[in-house]
């Protein structure tokens, strides 16, 4: 019996099964939701680690071909996928990690000032492994692991949404909503240099004088705003419209009277014009597919034919290069279809719980919430970002690794950094801003890199992604240092 | 009623909008079954409509179910506007 119950905790699907269980009946859900939570949970954990290892098998033979190619090693920065494929060892403490960090979460925003709720499930589950895997390197596990790395989550889940919160009222103009993501500290300190470079600040959109101007937008959105009537999208209406941006977008409210002699005029990101020709790209699967084929691409044009044949046996060079590239890109997709089941599962019982202990708490909410406020600046700052990544890409091969371009974090954030410096410092601001994100984020990738070495747990060509995390994992790595470990 | 909501992943934006619809339509007396789904995914799965951002969901066209998008994803007031309108529309058919 011993023996099963040791062998049950060990296997990660039902560890964080058992805890769904138990939330499930916790929250008097019915016995068909109990089931069905309890099942969609265990299935969700097992794709995503079936995810995690479609991708590190397909990395296998692109980091044969990359160091062959450029005598170097190259790593893509992406979290998730380390964070699973680690709960092969790992999976006790990252559950309860997880777990426990939420309730001290709860607590810290029950009795400090600091009142948010870090409700980003898969940032919960990568800051969750990354702890557990820093304080594995540094020879703590088991309960003693949980014990630190729940307080160090637990503060991580209240310290940088606060630190972020002036920025995100900048930005939206309210104090509702806080920023979940620990990608953040990055997009702020980069839209803050965007704001010092930028144009002078726009004038506060919040401000109330400036909204009883604007009395069709009562909630205080950015200067220019989407034409209504677009809000009930019958798809059948679409394709007579021909080019959707055809109907020109308002101008953007006037500004005050006479305007105080400023250093330089205020221009928004949405006082432009953008093509949707690029809108395609923001659907993750296709960008991903793009960026994978040309890197593998790339890295096979300087690869020695021996090792292309090797890895080709007898099919076409070019096929096996794409078939290489697009398996990394279905990983991750399986990974993110895993990671989707098991935080339906898991976000609304969290957020349940914090509504009926912390009431009145803010959401730290993941990062697209904010797109919706500068939707031109996402794309300027995810372009920038692209630019920035290869130029890092390209400087890091001076480091211990290159750092080559990771499109889910250079998207996410580089939008991000597009509408936060756009807040901040105008087009100008948005430009800076995201291009020193996509820069910043992938160095910081190379030089932390060293850190913590993920060979022992079977994961080639892949590194920690989320900047908080990486300050974290040097924190840790700093306290350590201290204590001799 | 099944509602589908999307956003780039979908598990962080689509899960809170999917949240919100539910407790809206609870208020109102509405059973919403609901998945928060990624873009790719959302096409070809059976719903009565599809509930996203509004630049996300600019890209999702030729679809058979009403697709409607929200401007201010944290504005639970156009939520509530836009999907009870939704449900208006779907008695009167």
């Amino acid at each position: 019996m011993l023996e099963f119950l040791t062998a049950f905790v060990s296997t990660p699907a039902f560890i964080i099964g058992f805890i769904a269980l138990i939330g499930l009946i916790a929250l008097r859900k019915s016995a068909s939701d109990v089931i069905k939570g309890t099942l969609k949970t265990i299935l969700g954990f097992m794709i995503l680690q079936a995810g995690a290892g479609i991708i590190v098998n397909g990395l296998i033979p692109f980091s044969q071909m990359f160091s062959d190619a450029f005598g170097l090693e190259g790593v893509i920065a992406e979290d998730n996928a380390i964070a699973a494929a680690v709960q092969s060892v790992l999976s006790m403490e990252t559950s309860f990690i997880l777990v426990f960090g939420f309730l001290i979460n709860l607590v810290l925003a029950r009795f400090t000032p600091l009142k948010y709720i870090f409700l980003t499930g898969h940032m919960m589950f990568s800051m969750a492994a990354t702890i557990a895997i820093v304080l594995d390197q540094m020879g703590v596990s088991g309960w003693t692991a949980v014990l630190i790395g729940m307080v160090i989550q637990g503060l991580a889940s209240v310290i940088f949404p606060a630190m972020a919160q002036p920025f995100v009222r900048k930005v939206t103009g309210n104090d509702n909503v806080a920023f979940g993501f620990y990608g953040s500290s990055l997009i702020w300190f980069t839209a803050w240099i965007g704001g010092l470079l930028g144009t002078r600040p726009a004038p506060l959109q919040h401000e109330p004088a400036r909204v009883d101007r604007v009395p069709a937008h009562p909630r205080g959105r950015g200067p220019a705003v989407e034409p209504e009537g677009q809000g009930l999208d019958r798809p059948e209406a679409l394709p007579d419209q021909g080019d959707r941006e055809a109907p020109p977008l308002p101008q953007a409210p006037p500004l005050p009277q006479a305007p105080p002699p400023v250093r330089n005029k205020y221009r928004s990101t949405e006082d432009m014009q953008i093509s949707t020709k690029l809108d395609f790209l923001k659907e993750m699967s296709v960008l991903m597919s793009i960026v994978m084929i040309l890197v593998y691409g790339i890295t096979a044009a300087f690869t020695s034919p021996e090792l292309l044949a090797e890895l080709s046996a007898g099919k076409p060079v070019s096929l096996m290069v794409i078939t290489n590239a697009l398996t990394f890109v279905v990983g991750v997709l399986v990974l993110l279809q895993g990671v989707r089941m098991f935080l339906a599962e898991l976000i609304p019982a969290f957020k349940g719980v914090s509504e009926k202990l912390v009431p009145g708490a803010k959401p730290a909410l993941d990062v697209p919430i904010f797109y919706s406020f500068a939707p031109n600046a996402t794309t300027i700052g995810f372009i920038m970002a692209v630019l920035g990544g290869l130029l890092a890409t390209a400087l890091s091969a001076f480091t211990s690794v290159v750092v080559l371009p990771s499109v889910i974090g250079l998207f996410f954030m580089g939008a991000a950094a597009g509408v936060f410096g756009n807040a901040m410092g105008g087009r100008r601001g948005a430009i800076i801003a995201s291009f020193l994100l996509g820069f910043l984020f992938q160095m910081i990738v190379a030089l932390a890199y060293p850190l913590v070495g993920l060979d022992d747990y079977g994961i080639v060509g892949l590194w920690f992604a989320s900047p908080d995390a990486i300050i974290v994992i040097v924190l840790m790595r700093l306290v350590g240092l201290l204590f001799g470990v | 009623m099944k509602i589908l909501t999307t956003c780039g992943m979908g598990f962080g934006t689509s899960l809170m909008l999917l949240m919100d619809i539910q407790e809206i339509g609870k208020k109102h007396g509405i059973k919403v079954e609901g998945e928060a789904l990624d873009m790719s995914s959302v096409k070809g799965l059976p719903c009565d409509a599809i509930f996203g951002s509004s630049e996300i969901v600019k890209e999702l066209s030729d679809l058979d179910v009403p697709v409607i998008g929200i401007k201010n994803i944290l504005d639970k007031q156009e939520i509530e506007e836009k999907f009870l309108a939704f449900v208006t529309s779907q008695t009167q058919e």
